[in-house]
């Protein structure tokens, strides 16, 4: 049943994300408030279906009242509907409807990949907790980084439409796109906004996974590849900000230092797993 | 039965569209009163002056015609036209979405159309069919608007130019204007710019007391011809407009200045004639150029749009003329439908006469 | 001094530190490192045998705590250090040029007031953001008035001297000021985090320690030892996974008891700083005995006991054990790790003076068994009669003792770094400066600039708002002008 709603809140997403790109070629209100509609009702499903899991998942005394993320399925769940809930927030005050179609697909697609993992990998099971997360932090320090990355997740969007509106521009024919993008500085800054929101949420779920790990294991840093990776992470989005606040330096070079650092947030959820013995959820360890 | 008598640019030529529009509209609507029409009208602007009119009398139209003639001092002929029943119906919501208009699409017929029901509403010449005639219409116009492209894209040089402005910059507000020389396209668009409400206008001509005149005029600032170089470390918008057979800005100059700009975009706007802005600099990075020609292309392409918007406009305006025949017809027979509730697929036949 | 440290302190420097920095760190998660792992490391340099010798030469298969890492992290708290913590905190971002954090008190006398004017004036002229407007009335009058409304506004005043001509006066307030402390505080934070880091790594130490449940074992990094009375695990029902694992810990210092405690993960023993935490269990192979089900008879065999199956001749020896059974690449029997995956048991069957081939059976599969031959290799051997019903293994607790003298320290830089984020990144630090002076035709000539640090944009519309309201509670007559440049 869970995976069944979870499976319509994916759809949603997805369909969601198409009338972003159809609302982005065809000028109709009515598109973009469809795309929102269909947004929200996904979001609302996916809650739906989050609540029958962690029914399922408080089942087991030992899981009590900690949230499901352990496993890269619920992990990837809560990640793609922190995405779609970033951008109704975000865009949905600014009105930039329109972003939908750079920043949509990141939801669709998480929403999309763990269904498919759970359907072919078996990765609905519930099991229970292993005794190293049976720890308040669990409810904290995972929450608090995917929030990071469904900023970061929204800042390239942004920044993805921030080139495609330049090309724009620079082509000096520019298509009936450009007049409906917002305006290149425009982007530049809403993408600057977004990731000043996110470097500090990021850095402090870093501080607590150590503090956790303090707990836990004896030592507040010990360079596992998650860890390092998520150090890299910020290392980029501090070299982005460097350069943008301090340095003055806005336009092209800096929207690929973000890029960069989103690149590295993609990294640290899914490419760490496959080398970390400790994080990973994918490797065999894990 | 509502009936249309009225000219337009397209049918009629200007010294008669001036005599008819040189009538108040107040006057006009008491002659038509007395005419013995219930209710009427008048739609005048500088292109078209028409009166939409229904009443109990033999041929409501018979009476306009009159009226319109005596206002003109002669006969029509076939400078005007006549309309009546579904056509007039279509006719309004074409002209309140800019279909009619000279330039297709413009926005201010929409309001001009509101203006003139408000009128006759304020004079009791509008009862039952012309109240939900133009409020339909108003509504309408603003679809047409919403829902095609018509009405997309500057089609004049400078608003085009104030337009990528826009697109580069978000608000025109705090930014700088660099204009080299002040000749009247200068003029022109500082008068656009300013109107937006920049910054800064610096004017920097070769001979220092015009660019001074011209700065004044919109308070602005002016700078000595040799001093613009480094103005253009702080300008965002760049306007070339002086009467040099070669080209006074080099890629060099730019290049000079990006440094200290740090990936601030920079809009060189081209509008002399030889070009004052070398090509090449173009190929820099966050420098946008759009040379006269290149914004006589995008208006081509703005004016091409709109039109080819203007089938899908049409078919629009189409249907909801049929949707309201098809609701005109059931208050006639008393068994009144809304007009939300009316099919979409159009029973009958335009033009037809009831 | 000042000429070689200006290096360190451009962006462009700090920038490509960052950025170095992040790749070192890439390289080593892609190459196995000695700490967590030095049976990946031997198997790389086996499989690379060309590239090992360099590479482990530039220490990459330590790489976190090779020298020139280490340098890298110094360089990187060297660099704070200079370019922020060094020469007085100030703040060059605010409009009028660069501004110490903490206000000074002003200095008396009118020539410094007159200076302030002129800051004042200059600052005003440098920010787009400026609107004038012409007051009733004469400065003197306007003045404290307009104090007053800068204060009902929220701002903050900030000590500017009255100009001691009487006629001109100057005005400067802030709003949520703090937000300049923000950087400064981030970047100490930092240092504190990277000093913890040292102290760790020069003082503290990492020791994992396995004992045997209910033996003891000492440790290396302290005269202690550590003993473990009772080890216990807790699987989920029907399963493998364990959901509880602690250990009755006692640490001794010869025979003084130094510290008890059940630790269990997430929840260690502290003594004095030194830590004891629940990391790991396992079986070594060891096992105290096997139970055999026979039909409805179960016999319990101990370890290396020669048992009598009763009723029946068969004497039956358990021997060895192996927690995760598999068969290994040459066919013998070997165990895929510590954790009790798949536990088996080797038994071997006399009947009077005749031996059998012995059998290993598994106690999950009860259908399997495997025969091994003198020189240890495996084959399918059909299921004997009876089956495992249990393995009881001897179980060891792994303890990780660890001892961290930086942590409070990079604790504490923790809830500084938080505490500088906030203050950065999500307060809003405005700055008003006015200008007083008689106006040509009577009345006070207001001018007036604003500064926001997120840029004039964030700022506009509360800036006409204000000016709005002063320029009519101050009686203004005409329009309120965007101020043109600052006359004398």
């Amino acid at each position: 049943m869970e995976l069944i709603l979870f499976a319509c809140a994916a759809a949603l997403y997805v369909a969601a994300t198409l009338a972003a790109l159809v609302y982005l070629y065809l000028k109709n209100e009515r598109v973009s408030i469809l795309m929102y509609h269909l947004l929200v009702a996904g979001v609302v499903v996916h809650l739906a279906s989050f609540g029958l899991r962690l029914e399922l998942f408080w089942k087991i005394p030992e899981n009590r009242y900690f949230a499901p993320i352990s496993s890269f399925y619920g992990a990837l769940s809560f990640l793609s509907l922190a995405v779609a809930v970033v951008f109704a927030v975000v865009e949905g005050r600014h009105r930039l409807g329109i972003l939908g179609a750079f920043v949509l697909p990141w939801a669709a697609a998480g929403a999309v990949g763990a269904w498919w993992r759970a359907l072919y990998m078996g990765g609905t099971e519930i099991h229970g907790l292993a005794p190293a997360l049976q720890s308040y932090w669990m409810n904290i320090h995972p929450m608090v980084l995917m929030a990071a990355y469904a900023i970061f997740a929204n800042a390239f969007g942004v920044g993805l439409a921030l080139l495609v509106q330049e090309a724009q521009v620079k082509s000096r024919k520019p298509t009936e796109l450009c007049y409906r993008l917002p305006a290149i500085e425009d982007l530049d800054d809403l993408n600057y906004r977004c990731i000043v929101t996110g470097f500090p949420v990021l850095t402090v779920g870093i501080l607590m996974g150590g503090i956790w790990a303090y707990g836990a294991w004896g030592r507040f840093w010990g360079w596992d590849p998650k860890e390092t990776w998520s150090l890299i992470t910020a290392l980029v989005y501090a070299a982005y900000l460097h350069m943008r606040s301090i340095g003055g330096w806005r336009g092209r070079k800096s929207v690929y230092m973000s890029m960069v650092g989103f690149a590295c947030v993609l990294f640290t959820f899914i490419g760490v797993n496959f080398l970390s013995g400790l994080h990973g959820y994918l490797s065999s360890n894990g | 039965m509502i009936v249309l008598r009225g000219v337009s640019h397209k049918t009629c030529p200007v010294e008669l569209r001036e005599r008819l529009a040189a009538r108040p509209a107040a006057e006009a609507l008491s002659a038509l009163r007395e005419q013995g029409l219930a209710e009427a009208v008048v739609l005048s602007t500088c292109n078209r002056f028409e009166v939409y009119a229904a009443g109990d009398g033999d041929d409501p139209g018979e009476a306009v015609g009159r009226a319109l003639e005596a206002w003109a001092g002669r006969p029509m002929g076939d400078a005007a036209y006549a309309k009546s029943g579904a056509a007039v119906v279509e006719h309004l919501f074409r002209v309140a979405g800019g279909l009619e208009s000279l330039v297709v699409g413009e926005g201010e017929i929409l309001g001009q159309v509101k203006t003139a029901y408000e009128a006759a509403r304020q004079a009791q010449m509008t009862g039952k069919l012309t109240n939900v005639l133009f409020q339909r219409a108003a509504y309408v116009g603003k679809l047409v608007r919403s829902e095609t492209a018509v009405a997309v894209g500057h089609t004049s040089v400078a608003s085009v130019a104030v337009d990528l402005a826009e697109r580069i910059f978000g608000s025109l507000h705090e930014k700088e204007v660099l204009i080299l020389g002040a000749g009247e396209m200068a003029e022109l668009t500082s008068r656009h710019l300013s109107s937006c409400k920049i910054g800064r206008l610096v004017v920097a001509n070769r001979t220092y007391e015009r660019g001074v005149e011209l700065a004044a005029r919109f308070h602005g600032e002016a700078v000595r011809w040799e001093e613009f170089p480094a103005r253009l470390r702080t300008a965002d918008i760049v306007i070339g407009s002086t009467g040099s057979d070669r080209p006074v800005v080099t890629r060099r100059t730019v290049e000079e200045a990006l440094p200290s700009r740090m990936g601030r975009s920079l809009f060189f706007i081209d509008i002399a004639m030889p070009r004052d802005i070398e090509e090449a600099v173009n190929d820099l990075d966050h420098v946008y150029l759009y040379s006269l020609a290149d914004l006589e292309g995008v208006v081509k392409d703005n004016v091409a749009r709109r039109r080819g918007e203007l089938e899908k406009a049409a078919r629009l305006v189409e249907t909801k003329a049929a949707e309201f025949a098809a609701w005109e017809r059931t208050v006639g027979t008393g068994a009144e439908a809304s007009l939300g509730h009316v099919r979409k697929t159009p029973r009958g036949g335009q033009g037809e006469k009831s | 001094m000042k000429r070689s440290l200006r290096l360190f302190r451009s962006v462009r420097f700090n920038i490509l530190l960052f950025l170095v920095l992040a790749a070192a760190s890439a390289v080593g998660t892609l190459l196995p490192q000695a700490g967590e792992s030095p049976e990946k490391v031997q198997a790389w340099l086996q499989a690379h045998a060309a590239w090992g010798r360099p590479l482990q030469g530039l220490g990459l298969f330590h790489l976190y705590d090779s020298w020139w890492y280490l340098a890298l992290l110094g360089l990187m708290a060297f660099d704070i250090v200079v370019c922020k913590l060094w020469s007085a905190p100030s703040d060059a971002s605010l409009g009028g040029g660069p501004t110490p954090l903490a206000s000074l008190p002003p200095e008396p006398g009118p020539e410094a007031a007159g200076r302030e004017l002129e800051r004042a004036r200059a600052a005003i002229a440098a920010t787009p953001l400026r609107k004038e407007f012409t007051a009733a009335g004469t400065t003197q009058e306007v003045a404290p008035r307009l104090r007053e409304l800068v204060r009902a506004c929220g701002y903050r005043l900030l000590p500017c001297g009255e100009a001691g001509a009487g006629e001109r006066a100057c005005l400067v307030a802030t709003r949520q000021d703090l937000q300049r402390w923000g950087s400064y505080l981030a970047h100490v934070a930092l240092v504190m985090i990277l000093l913890g880091g040292l102290l760790k790594q020069l003082f503290g130490f990492v020791e994992m320690v396995p004992v045997i449940s209910g033996g003891s074992r000492a440790m290396e990094h302290r005269d202690w030892e550590l003993k473990v009375d009772d080890f216990t695990v807790k699987y989920y029902d029907g399963t493998r996974q364990p959901k509880l694992f602690s250990s009755d810990l006692k640490v001794y210092r010869g025979d003084k008891l130094l510290g008890a405690k059940v630790i269990k993960v997430n929840d260690p023993l502290d003594i004095g700083g030194v830590r004891f935490y629940q990391a790991s269990w396992g079986a070594v192979g060891m096992f105290h005995s096997v139970t055999l089900k026979l039909g409805n008879q179960a016999v319990r065999v101990p370890m290396s006991t020669p048992t009598r199956i009763p009723g029946t001749d068969i004497r039956v020896t358990a021997d060895m054990m192996l927690p995760s059974f598999v068969i290994g690449p040459d066919g013998r029997a070997d165990s895929a790790g510590l954790d009790l995956e798949n536990p088996a048991v080797r038994l071997s069957f006399r009947v009077g003076k005749k031996a059998a081939r012995p059998l290993w059976l598994l106690e999950s599969l009860p259908d399997v068994a495997f025969e091994e031959d003198e020189d240890g290799t495996l084959g399918q051997a059909p299921p004997p009669p009876f089956q495992v019903a249990e393995i009881d293994p001897v179980l060891f607790s792994g303890i990780q003792v660890a001892c961290d003298p930086g942590f409070k320290v990079v604790l504490a830089g923790g809830i500084l770094w938080l505490a500088g984020m906030i203050l950065l990144f999500y307060l809003h630090c405005r700055r008003l400066w006015v200008v007083l002076s008689p106006a040509g035709a009577g009345g006070v000539r207001v001018l007036v600039g604003g500064w926001s640090s997120r840029g004039p944009r964030d700022f506009e519309v509360e800036f006409e708002e204000l000016t709005r309201r002063w320029s009519s509670e101050l009686g203004a007559q005409g329009h309120i002008e965007d101020g043109a440049e600052a006359r004398a």
